[in-house]
């Protein structure tokens, strides 16, 4: 996963801050392993969007192989 | 697992055994590929498997007296696979396919007297593994007793290929040679052993004596010398002539080697077998003869008399569990991979995912001819992972935290029976049947309370079976303990289990406490006046796997149904060999494409519709499309007159709920207590269509956690919109997983459009 992009041109902005999401370096994590990944955020709060597809197909997939290592 | 450990149960499974016939064959030829072969129509393949093991095929293959077919399994069902004449087919139409190697030279000679086919064979044999090997005949050609076979059965031509091949493996021939004494003492000495050939008339001038061989070396008492081959008891055996000379040819082998002549030669020859496989349900298919028996068979009768085979294996546990054949494995190998697995420091530990497959429902070892506990293999290593922090955390989290609620003062309670201060009984529903059928866990209490003296208690929880499949030891040692200290507390009452997952965990684990089975107490006491509608088409009992070990409790369950005039209509995988409904050892949580397809699997063992006793079972196979009533569906009916085969699986979310409604119904109208445990967070009103229902189900997102995302969205503004639509997206993360939330508010609450999770952990996780 690491040195990978996900970004996506979206919809959802961020309600709090009245402002659209823009792709940023992010660190992500499990289980001691860290990858920086490129994902949309609210460049004010920080806000993280993880869309649906992601978290159900190559996040998920990352997990399981780390589960096993 | 250790080593020995391993050792035992690879011993113990049967399957890679030889066949029957392999094993009755003295050189063990490898009849199911051959017959696998010639039933596709593959004869090249055929004579490959006959030139891999089978010395001169073209002779052998022809006129083989066939011992392996009285141990045909086929023998059993109908007649014995034609062996000898598919072989004779084979080496008839097809010439040899493949040379088996010959090794380099290593030295070595050895003289081999007499030409009948141990000769040839010992001769070819030790040729094939480096030795020089002479024969030395007093014939003019080679052969033997061969030789006064007709030309019909075996044709001149099979034994000049068979010199033919002899020559290729460098074999010399001496034609000719006068057997004196002196000659023998020559070749004694000129060779580094010798073999005698007692299919040869002029070895009585020799004065060895040639006629009693050791039946295991073929020594015959002479340094050196072996013996073996010719006519027994006036009778000819082809396969015992090759027999002789391929264990001369290792005996000599071993000799040479100065190696043990004796050690580890169990299995040559003809040898017993442990394969075991059960013939019940073949059809019956009469042989196959040839329509001309001069020339034998057609490839076409080949083919049809090849494909009787019924390729004997084992695979009895394989035949009925899902999860074997998810992972293509019977145990042999099932305990290997585990064992790998348990082994691996740093890598990928690719059998986590079958270890935890396993329902551990014990219905492999009692198919199984030697026992082999899989389940509690599985288990141990499950326990070892957690031991070793290997355990994915994602395998059970669900489950656990769902018994986490259970024991939580959302659900668990103890009380003795309103208006009394001791319990000589104590009502233990389970966890599931509370949150799957809350209302008949209330009536049936009340029924209890009715027909039962002395006091009937009421205990909500969890019996801890989740943390025990988990492999969670010190989860379950403790769940057990909180268990005993209450029990005791309450002055150790007879237990009611309604749940036979229950009922098996407190019978292995709290041995010294009463317990008894709903069903043996239902069957003892005045049935309730008021019950449902007994359908009057037949219906078929689905016994739970965590009564495999329990007939008593099987039995009460039928008489039951008998006295309430069910008729019921039995299929052949209950009772002691039920299959598990996918709950069983958290298999639908850490595998749930799997699950789903054991339930599917248990739902179609009968055309019929199910009654079941275990709630997990009902709703599992009500999910997977059976229709399926619980047993106190008709004894306390509910007040919905819906068919109760049709009730839906409730869902996770909704089984939470019932248990904490149920418990909070029946502590303000039984005992009087008020209890409001409603949190926060809970009070927002939710809208969800049946069908994000299911989707938030499949991907265990419990009503619970959206609550929890909108609570702390709505509350810290904290969330994405679309300016579009208007909807809201939000996630939030409990404990270890983040959930996300798409949701709309409405009028009275907010309308849930979609829900998702994952476990890794972005920067500045709301918690």
């Amino acid at each position: 996963m690491s040195n990978f992009s996900f970004i996506a041109e979206t919809d959802w902005r961020c309600a709090c801050c009245n402002k659209n999401l823009q792709a940023s370096k992010v660190n992500v994590e499990y289980m001691g392993s860290v990858f920086n990944v490129e994902l949309m955020v609210c460049p004010d709060c920080g806000f993280v969007l993880i869309p649906e597809d992601l978290a159900l197909g190559k996040m998920l997939q990352v997990e399981q192989l780390l589960e096993d290592k | 697992m250790d080593q020995q450990q391993l050792r035992n149960f690879e011993a113990r499974c049967i399957q890679e055994e030889q066949p029957f016939c392999t094993a009755a064959c003295p050189i063990h030829i490898d009849v199911r590929p051959f017959m696998a072969c010639i039933a596709k129509g593959d004869m090249r393949g055929a004579r490959r498997v006959l030139d891999r093991t089978m010395p001169f095929a073209d002779i052998v293959g022809r006129i083989c007296d066939q011992s392996c077919r009285t141990a045909c399994k086929r023998r059993e069902i109908d007649s014995p696979l034609a062996i000898g004449s598919l072989e004779r087919y084979c080496v008839s139409t097809v010439p040899a396919v493949i040379k088996p190697p010959k090794l380099p030279g290593k030295g070595g000679s050895v003289a081999v007297i007499g030409s009948g086919l141990s000769a040839m064979t010992a001769a070819l044999d030790l040729a094939r593994k480096g030795r020089n090997s002479l024969i030395l005949t007093c014939d003019e050609a080679i052969g033997g007793t061969l030789r006064t076979y007709a030309e019909e059965l075996l044709p001149a031509q099979a034994l000049a290929t068979a010199v033919e091949t002899l020559d290729f493996y460098g074999v010399s021939i001496q034609f000719g040679c006068s057997l004196t004494n002196e000659f023998f003492q020559t070749i004694r000495q000129d060779h580094d052993a010798v073999f005698l050939d007692r299919d040869c008339a002029d070895l009585h001038g020799l004065a060895v004596d040639c006629a009693h061989p050791d039946p295991f070396t073929l020594g015959i008492g002479r340094e050196g010398c072996f013996a073996g081959g010719g006519c027994l008891e006036n009778s000819y055996s082809v396969i015992k002539q090759v027999e002789d000379g391929r264990r001369a040819a290792l005996t000599i082998e071993r000799y040479l080697q100065k190696v043990s002549l004796t050690a580890q030669r169990e299995r040559e020859g003809a040898c017993p077998t442990r394969m075991y496989t059960v013939t019940a349900g073949i059809q019956s298919q009469q042989e196959v003869l040839p329509a001309d028996q001069q020339t034998g068979f057609t490839a076409a009768e080949a083919v049809q008399e090849a494909a009787r085979c019924i390729q004997c294996q084992c695979m009895e546990c394989v035949k009925e569990c899902t999860s074997l054949q998810e992972f293509h494995d019977y145990p042999k190998q099932l305990v290997r991979k585990i064992y790998n697995n348990e082994a691996i420091v740093q890598g990928t530990r690719s059998a986590n995912r079958m270890i935890n497959s396993c329902s551990l429902c014990g219905q492999c070892q009692v198919v199984c001819p030697n026992d082999i506990p899989v389940a509690d293999v599985c288990l141990a290593s499950r326990r070892n992972m957690v031991e070793k922090s290997t355990m994915p955390p994602s395998a059970h989290d669900f489950p656990l935290q769902d018994m986490e609620f259970s024991q939580s003062d959302f659900f668990a309670m103890t009380r003795h029976q309103p208006g009394s201060d001791s319990s000589r009984f104590l009502f233990y529903p389970g966890c599931q049947l509370a949150g799957s059928a809350p209302q008949a866990v209330e009536q049936t209490y009340l029924h209890l309370t009715q027909q039962l003296s002395g006091g009937v208690g009421l205990m909500f929880g969890c019996c801890g079976i989740p943390a025990h499949w988990a492999g969670r030891q010190e989860l379950f040692a403790k769940t057990m303990q909180d268990f005993l200290f209450e029990i005791e507390e309450m002055g150790n009452p007879i237990i009611i289990t309604a749940c036979s997952s229950c009922y098996s965990i407190f019978k292995e684990f709290t041995p010294n406490l009463s317990l008894s089975s709903l069903w043996q107490i239902l069957e003892d006491i005045d049935l309730p006046e008021q019950r449902g509608l007994i359908p009057q088409q037949p219906m078929a009992i689905y016994d739970p796997c965590t009564a495999r070990h329990e007939p008593e409790i099987r039995d009460s369950v039928r008489r039951l149904t008998k006295k309430l005039g069910f008729s019921i209509e039995e299929h052949p995988v209950s009772g002691e060999l039920a299959d598990c409904c996918g709950y069983g050892g958290l298999m639908q949580f850490a595998n749930p494409e799997l699950g789903g397809k054991t339930a599917r699997k248990k739902g179609q063992r009968s055309v019929h519709d199910g009654l079941a006793y275990c709630s997990m079972c009902r709703d599992n196979l009500a999910s997977s499309g059976k229709r399926i009533a619980h047993l106190l569906d008709y004894l306390f009916p509910s007040a919905d007159p819906e068919d109760p085969t049709l009730r839906r699986n409730p869902g996770f979310s909704r089984r939470h709920e019932n248990r904490a409604r149920l418990k909070q119904r029946l502590l303000t109208t039984l005992w009087h207590e008020e209890s409001d445990m409603t949190p926060e967070y809970k009070k927002n009103e939710l809208f969800i269509t049946p069908l994000i229902m299911e989707l938030l189900n499949s991907r265990h997102i419990l009503e619970d956690d959206i609550q929890k995302v909108i609570f702390q969205a709505e509350q810290t503004g904290r969330r994405l919109v679309d300016p579009e639509s208007g909807h809201f997206l939000a996630s939030y993360k409990p404990v270890r997983v983040t959930y996300w939330v798409e949701y709309e508010p409405g009028m009275q609450g907010f309308i849930i459009h979609n829900a998702y999770s994952h476990r890794m952990s972005l920067p500045g996780d709301v918690k």
